[in-house]
């Protein structure tokens, strides 16, 4: 280990929204530039744990555990990177978020693609193709089951309870992992309670990705993964080759966060946020409403910062998107780049609320319907 | 040269994220772009404002709202352009690439995650891998799930052998396996100053010879060099790097802060080929998406505000106190070990790389008996390709213990050993 007394920074102070101002002991600060523990600081895997616990009581709390992590993704890949030997199947809903087939594609893996409604992965789509993957011959068998069940990316779909039952049901059935990736679990606008895979995993299958992005922040890359510890240590053992240990000062700066907020001021946060992206979602609403009824259709999102649309009268939205979008000055994500067969046309795009005015987003979406009109004419005088 | 080689199946799969290119659409954006695409939270929601670091010499760095989003939100993968562009400066003044206009270089989340996603582009299970040897035992931990054909290379009190590397290298014509893909060594791991756990550097003659055959067999050479900036002695005397003598454009360099500015923040950087450094990103972007973003913030505001001089200034005190360290702990190990054990003088770091001529294998002696005698160090045989053969040797650190206390650590070293 490197002698600490060498590092430069001796104080740090951090304001926080409100004028709040915390200041890291020195020991803090000096755990914060430390090398520290590959599955993550102790306090705060301590902090993190009573609130998972306090929040999903996992019927196996007992034989589980947590660890922490460069941002949920890097969880999300040392996984995929434990699990999958070549030829073994993967399950995932078909649209998938992309990063995730971007993984996928490296590595290669048999996909079982599961189409969707307007609750996610269709048990018996599920059903009958893992059947026929099982009967397929191969040497590779079916091995976990990817999904994102609030605000699924890119859908803005949630899962709900019945349905998400009888998913588990079907990965019992198999003997399949489940991946539950959810970014977006303090983004939902309304009250409903929809329990999470983990809270009614009796078998000890669920690995659970958790993020602080959408929350807290992007950048400090952190997020955290509950589970079985078997799983947790091939994914820690990776951690420990590769960066070490999460980012300490990272950790530090939002244990530090959420021990000055207790409870209460975390609930304060995330209805605040809430509050913040439900503007948004009815801001996003309107315009849509204003300029793109009759162009586009689209679900109302309950929660998260995306909504998918269907254009009508397009068969694919990429050439347009991607060669034409910028000069029309609005761009949205092609909804080809989230289908498994990404060779297949799509007529769906995803939109991001996040980060734009209401002014904006009504200008963007004049912006799109005008895009759309000129790429129906171009399509017609091609035919 | 021809990168493809060098990739794995995996490495050459790598795509692309569309979402993460389609970012790059808003540097050359108009004004008037409406951007939907990304799916960004929204920084203003983050709950961090400010912040203020104050720094030993009683300097503050002032992280105001701007600065502090940078530090909040998602980041380009590659880095953060500022720090991207210090160390790209940083590079080019110490080793001046030869073939810098076909290299770049990223920031990674500590050296030893680029050291990790370079091995991971290039090892398939069963490969070969040319090493030094005694190795640092996080490469190992690395490479040992692929359980490669170790070429293991062994060294002197001046590092890694050039005969020892021609000879394991010598079944092999190199004419005949300079563009074969499978069942040859292409990968060449060195840690060229103040090695770990050896304590010694290469001087640079055998850098040259080594890189000669390197060349030869057409081996993409891994520099793996934390110890840089804690080399003892005159920067003006250091050793040329492996990388201001890459003709060929062979080398991926690892830097890392972790012994300089902090090991906890999580940043190191890489240097190499194009072509190669592109995996590295494009693995990064489906994984980690990119280093820490604060600290990528905090390192590069340090750096503005000490400027060159500041930055060698803390360098050659963060040397002077090694130096301090080796000094105290050879002058605690020549008065008791001297009998029992041999060594090398290490010319940087923060390790004594000990050997016990006496003992046989110094595992159990360690893991069993040490503690009873508070005296920490690590066996010997975790550093070597195989860990089934005994090792005399041990490694010390001197980083962290005060003179008085290496002086009782040897002394009752010397009482474990006999």
């Amino acid at each position: 280990m490197p002698n600490p007394e060498k590092f430069p920074f001796r104080e740090m102070t951090v304001t926080l929204e409100g004028g709040k101002k915390l200041t890291l002991s020195k020991e803090t600060l000096s755990a914060g530039l430390q090398y520290g523990p590959s599955h993550g600081y102790l306090p705060f895997r301590n902090q993190l744990k009573r609130m998972v616990e306090q929040w999903h009581a996992p019927p196996r709390w007992a034989e589980s555990d947590l660890i922490v992590t460069v941002g949920n993704q890097d969880g999300i890949s040392k996984a995929l990177d434990m699990l999958l030997d070549p030829e073994d199947f993967i399950v995932v809903p078909d649209p998938c978020y992309s990063d995730f087939l971007c993984m996928l594609s490296s590595l290669a893996p048999q996909i079982v693609a599961v189409s969707v409604d307007d609750q996610g992965m269709r048990p018996d789509i599920l059903q009958s193709a893992l059947e026929k993957a099982i009967s397929s011959g191969s040497t590779g068998i079916p091995k976990a089951l990817y999904l994102v069940p609030n605000s699924c990316n890119p859908t803005g779909t949630n899962m709900g309870e019945e349905r998400r039952q009888e998913i588990y049901a079907i990965a019992q059935q198999y003997d399949l992992i489940i991946l539950e990736d959810d970014p977006y679990c303090f983004l939902q606008f309304n009250d409903k309670y929809l329990p999470s895979f983990l809270s009614m995993d009796v078998d000890g299958r669920v690995l659970r990705f958790d993020s602080f992005s959408k929350v807290v922040s992007s950048g400090l890359r952190i997020g955290f993964v509950t589970g079985p510890p078997p799983l947790l240590q091939g994914i820690t053992l990776h951690m420990q080759a590769s960066c070490i240990c999460p980012p300490m000062l990272s950790q530090v700066l939002i244990h530090e966060l959420l021990t000055s907020w207790g409870d209460e001021g975390f609930k304060k946060h995330i209805s605040d946020i809430c509050q913040f992206y439900k503007e948004q979602r009815d801001a996003m609403i309107q315009a849509l409403k204003t300029h793109l009824t009759g162009i586009c259709e689209w679900i109302v999102p309950e929660g998260g910062i995306f909504v998918w649309l269907k254009v009508l009268h397009l068969s694919d939205t990429s050439a347009m998107l991607l060669e034409r979008g910028a000069k029309g000055d609005i761009v949205l994500v092609p909804g080809r780049e989230f289908m498994v067969d990404s060779t297949k046309p799509s007529p769906y795009m995803r939109a991001a609320y996040s980060c734009v005015t209401p002014e904006e987003m009504m200008k963007g979406m004049e912006n799109l319907a005008k895009l759309i009109q000129k790429e129906i004419e171009l399509q017609s005088t091609h035919t | 040269m021809k990168y493809s080689r060098f990739l794995t199946q995996v490495s050459r799969n790598r795509q692309p994220s569309l979402i993460r290119e389609m970012t790059n659409l808003l540097a050359q954006a108009s004004p008037e772009l409406v951007f939907m695409a990304g799916g960004l939270p929204n920084a203003q929601m983050f709950p961090f404002q400010a912040g203020s670091i104050t720094l030993k010499d009683g300097r503050a760095l002032t992280i105001h709202p701007k600065l502090m989003m940078d530090c909040l939100q998602y980041g380009p993968t590659p880095g953060y352009p500022p720090l991207v562009k210090q160390l790209k400066d940083l590079t080019q003044q110490l080793h001046s690439p030869p073939r810098w206009a076909e290299m770049d270089l990223i920031v990674t989340a500590g050296s030893q995650d680029g050291l990790c996603k370079a091995l991971e582009m290039m090892i398939s299970p069963g490969d070969y891998v040319v090493t030094q040897e005694p190795c640092y035992t996080g490469t190992l931990s690395i490479l040992k799930p692929y359980k490669p054909r170790y070429l293991p290379i062994s060294g002197d009190q001046n590092g890694m052998c050039p005969e020892a590397l021609k000879a394991a290298l010598s079944k092999w014509k190199p004419e005949e396996v300079q563009d074969t893909e499978k069942d040859v060594p292409k990968v060449l791991y060195v840690n060229p100053n103040a090695c770990n756990p050896t304590g010694v550097s290469l001087p640079e003659d055998r850098r040259q010879e080594i890189y000669k055959i390197a060349s030869e067999y057409n081996l993409i050479i891994l520099e793996d060099d934390p110890y840089y900036f804690v080399q003892f002695g005159d920067r003006k005397d250091f050793p040329p790097s492996f990388l201001s003598m890459d003709v060929d454009c062979r080398v991926i360099r690892f830097d890392s802060f972790s012994k300089i500015l902090s090991s906890g923040l999580r940043i190191g950087y890489v240097t190499g080929p194009k072509p190669l450094v592109e995996r590295i990103v494009l693995h990064a972007q489906v994984s980690l998406l990119h280093a820490p973003a604060m600290s990528q913030v905090l390192v590069s505001e340090l750096l503005k505000l000490w400027g060159d001089e500041g930055f060698f200034k803390h360098t050659d005190a963060v040397q002077a106190f090694y130096l301090d360290q080796r000094n105290a702990m050879l002058e605690a190990a020549e008065k008791h070990l001297s009998d029992l054990c041999e060594w090398a003088v290490p010319t940087g770091g923060m390790f004594l790389w000990l050997k016990v001529p006496k003992i046989h294998d110094t595992w159990d002696m360690i893991l069993e008996r040490a503690l009873t005698k508070n005296v920490i160090l690590v066996p010997g045989k975790a550093f070597m390709c195989d860990s089934s053969k005994p090792c005399q040797y041990m490694r010390a650190a001197f980083s962290i213990v005060s003179p008085e206390n290496m002086d009782k650590g040897c002394k009752n070293l010397a009482e474990l050993i006999s």
